[in-house]
């Protein structure tokens, strides 16, 4: 709760503080502020709380994932520098407009009442929308903010109605007490009740990119600034998983037979997608957004097969995946920017070439980070994908293990291309350069991608 | 008896027959001899030109969007209204309800309050200007010359004849 | 039938023409034109539903303020001659087909669903009236009413972020 209320203030706080002549103050401003958030977050830990009358649920899970949010935030945030140094750029207004949409993403993971998460994915989107249009000159930029918009609200729209249904169907918006609707009418659910599923379903899946709601990811991805893609597709997802774990996992597992079914078919596409379209892409950041959709069903593995597993598994997967997306953006914004061709930054393959020799420090940073993400051991990827396996092993879905073990082969290939560009393709010769504090946050990310791979036992037992 | 939405219904279908009534009544009185001129859209005595569906300025869709947005805020404050002085609830609550409905509501209104302030301060909400152009001669004369020409011939006050030449 | 029955039935198909009519109007100052017909048409579905307040602020917003911007909209994008459809058939078809199965689904389901019939002892005629919502929104609802105003913040400082004209931006 409290969380939400300081992020509220200290978005207004950084809005006027743009105002002041020096931009100086503007990032390290907004790290405390963040940090501040993330201490409050805390003060929860080990209980439960409701507030205001069913609207919000505090627990150890969903303090889990409000720290994934805020780290992944946090990082994004301490890897902004080039705004300042930028002319055209508002940094106060990006940072007010992050920090706003982290108080949208902490609704979505803690909602006990469904307004609660509608409301929140609405700031969680609005603030997004902007984002991915913020760069104003660039035709790609603006046609991500309007591809994003429309569609987006038009999800929306259909989650709405699906709440709606939902209401007509057991009377209430609280989470729990539509739990308690299925469970007095195990026999006789009404009928609007699966209906509202399915428009809520579609809704969320739309939010997080699952395929065949995932069109809109690669062309907003590649054409949103760099740093804001990377806070897309870390924290919009795992605020987007939690609310889909909470829904699921407290009111609907009563009629699990129902769903489970279209989640694995959704499950299997999503997977199939993401990992063979990105095969394809030259673009290193298109590349990003399909690995994002593939990592979406990998996610979703663990929702199919809900368990008592699938919280620790989500929060692990959900953390290993945005500390390796977060630095894998972060080498390739100073790379592309330093390397630039004739359209350009360049965002292809082939700017990572030769990249361990001349910089091997973003070399190994890279190369961590896409050892992650395709699930090499030593890496925390693997544990993710170890945990997630684990869940559809225990609910005997066999099926979607192998199909999700054979996607993940595919990923291999092309995660080990950058790796193949950094280590043995001859490039350009000048090194790339990177700041102090850049190199820190890129290197802590790496040091805790390490130790999770070494050490996964660090968060069991948490939730 | 008539419901309160029935009286409602009677007055709009009042309204549509009442409109109806003199429009036909005046068609049926006034003479019917159309021209050309008479036929043509009426702009305030000036000639027509083109069709009315024109090219928008986008200045006027900042304006529009903030508008918006203090509609829907407006529309949080009807309900409010209604219940920010009941008698039962402030005495229920022993006069706690009206500070905390008060409270709730200007913390609501302060917040869009200050984006107002935001965008007002930025300068989003002023007028934007076409920048003027100031047009520039390519001449060797020097500006300082022109500058002593116009102080000399400056008219000497303010209602005199208007001053032909300069620039 | 009784005299609400035809009223709801003959502002349902007005509704619903007027819907169609704006998906398929060649210019889209009909369509705009239509919405608002169709804007109205809720709100009149409202009032039979005893929703008074509801009914009031969706002309206010909707058909007021929304519109507007609307029109803004087209008439910035000088939309005159009317462009030709630029979508292929196969978008047409599965666009035709997605919809139809929504539809299809949907009717099914409310056709088979069983509504509680309304008790009209314990019916409560001031439900949906504007203090009721009030005493709700202010008390029950009170977090997300609050949280709203960070929703129209962030709405209002993106819109003043993108709208704003550029220095090297046309001049219109």
């Amino acid at each position: 709760m409290l969380p939400i209320i300081l992020l509220s203030v200290f978005g207004i706080v950084l809005l006027f503080m743009g105002f002041l002549k020096s931009k100086v103050l503007l990032l390290p401003a907004t790290l405390v502020f963040i940090l501040a958030a993330l201490a409050t977050t805390f003060m929860d830990w080990g209980k439960t709380y409701l507030y205001f009358q069913n609207m919000l649920l505090t627990n150890n899970l969903a303090i889990l994932f409000t720290t994934i949010v805020l780290l992944s935030a946090f990082m994004v945030v301490a890897l902004s520098n080039s705004f300042i140094e930028d002319e055209q750029a508002q940094p106060a207004e990006y940072y007010a407009l992050l920090l706003f949409s982290l108080v949208g993403a902490i609704m979505m993971i803690s909602f006990e009442n469904l307004i609660m998460l509608f409301v929140g994915v609405e700031i969680l989107s609005v603030a997004m929308y902007v984002l991915a249009g913020s760069d104003k000159h660039s035709p790609r930029s603006n046609e991500a903010a309007l591809k994003y918009f429309l569609m987006g609200a038009f999800a929306t729209g259909i989650m709405l109605f699906g709440i709606a249904l939902l209401y007509g169907a057991t009377g209430t918006f609280v989470v729990s007490g539509i739990k308690s609707y299925v469970y007095t009418n195990a026999y006789g659910v009404s009928l609007l009740l699966y209906m509202g599923i399915i428009l809520l379903l579609i809704g969320m899946l739309f939010k997080v990119s699952a395929a065949p709601f995932h069109f809109w990811t690669p062309d907003v991805y590649d054409g949103t600034p760099g740093l804001f893609t990377a806070f897309m597709s870390t924290v919009v997802k795992t605020a987007g998983f939690a609310a889909l774990f909470r829904v699921l996992s407290v009111s609907f597992v009563g009629v699990y037979s129902f769903w489970w079914g279209t989640l694995a078919a959704l499950t299997c596409l999503t997977l199939l997608i993401g990992n063979v379209t990105a095969v394809y892409q030259t673009s290193f950041k298109r590349m990003m957004a399909y690995s994002s959709i593939s990592h979406a069903g990998y996610l979703l593995i663990g929702l199919t097969a809900l368990g008592t597993q699938t919280k620790q598994a989500l929060v692990f997967y959900s953390l290993a995946y945005s500390l390796a997306t977060i630095s894998a953006f972060g080498v390739l914004l100073v790379v592309s920017r330093q390397r630039q061709d004739t359209n350009g930054v360049n965002e292809n393959f082939d700017a990572f070439n030769g990249l361990a020799r001349q910089n091997p420090l973003l070399g190994f940073v890279m190369a961590v980070s896409m050892l992650s993400l395709a699930g090499i051991p030593l890496t925390a990827g693997f544990w993710g994908k170890f945990m997630i396996f684990t869940t559809a092993a225990d609910k005997g879905i066999y099926w979607i293990l192998v199909f999700a073990v054979l996607m993940s082969t595919v990923g291999i290939y092309y995660y080990f291309r950058v790796i193949i560009a950094m280590y043995f393709r001859e490039g350009a010769a000048e090194p790339v350069k990177v700041a102090p504090f850049y190199r820190y946050v890129l290197i802590a990310a790496t040091i805790l991608t390490l130790v999770l791979g070494l050490a996964p036992g660090l968060l069991e037992g948490l939730v | 008896m008539l419901s309160d939405f029935g009286i409602i219904l009677l007055f709009i279908l009042a309204a549509f027959a009442f409109i109806s009534l003199v429009l036909f009544g005046a068609s049926f009185l006034r003479p019917d001899r159309p021209n050309v001129e008479k036929m043509s859209t009426y702009e305030s005595g000036e000639e027509p030109v083109g069709n009315a569906n024109v090219q928008f300025n986008i200045r006027f869709y900042v304006v529009a969007l903030i508008f918006v947005l203090f509609d829907v805020e407006l529309v949080f404050l009807f309900p409010w209204a209604t219940v920010f002085g009941q008698k039962t609830l402030i005495n229920e609550t022993k006069g706690l309800w009206g500070w905390f409905s008060l409270a709730e509501m200007s913390i609501f209104v302060l917040t869009l309050a200050l984006g107002l302030a935001y965008a007002w301060v930025k300068g989003y909400l002023s007028w934007v200007k076409p920048q003027q152009k100031i047009p520039t001669v390519d001449t060797k004369v020097p500006q300082s010359l022109y500058d002593q020409v116009n102080k000399k011939y400056q008219p000497k006050a303010k209602a005199s004849q208007p001053a032909s030449g300069t620039v | 039938m009784k005299p609400i029955e035809i009223v709801f039935y003959v502002l349902t198909g007005i509704t619903l023409l007027s819907a169609i009519t704006v998906v398929t109007a060649r210019n889209p100052i009909h369509s705009v034109l239509a919405l608002i017909a169709t804007f109205f048409c809720l709100s009149g579905h409202y009032i039979l539903m005893n929703a008074q307040f509801l009914a009031a602020v969706n002309i206010i917003v909707y058909a007021g303020a929304i519109m507007v911007l609307f029109l803004f909209t087209i008439m910035f994008l000088n939309l005159r001659r009317e462009d030709e459809e630029s979508k292929t058939n196969l978008t047409k078809m599965a666009a035709v087909v997605v919809g139809g199965i929504l539809m299809v689904t949907m009717l099914l389901v409310f056709r088979a669903v069983q509504l509680p019939a309304v008790n009209e002892g314990n019916f409560d005629a001031r439900t949906g009236l504007v203090e009721q919502l009030g005493i709700m929104l202010y008390s029950d609802y009170l977090l997300p009413f609050e949280l709203a105003s960070v929703l129209l913040l962030v709405a209002m400082v993106g819109a003043v972020m993108l709208g704003k004209r550029e220095a090297g931006d046309r001049h219109f």
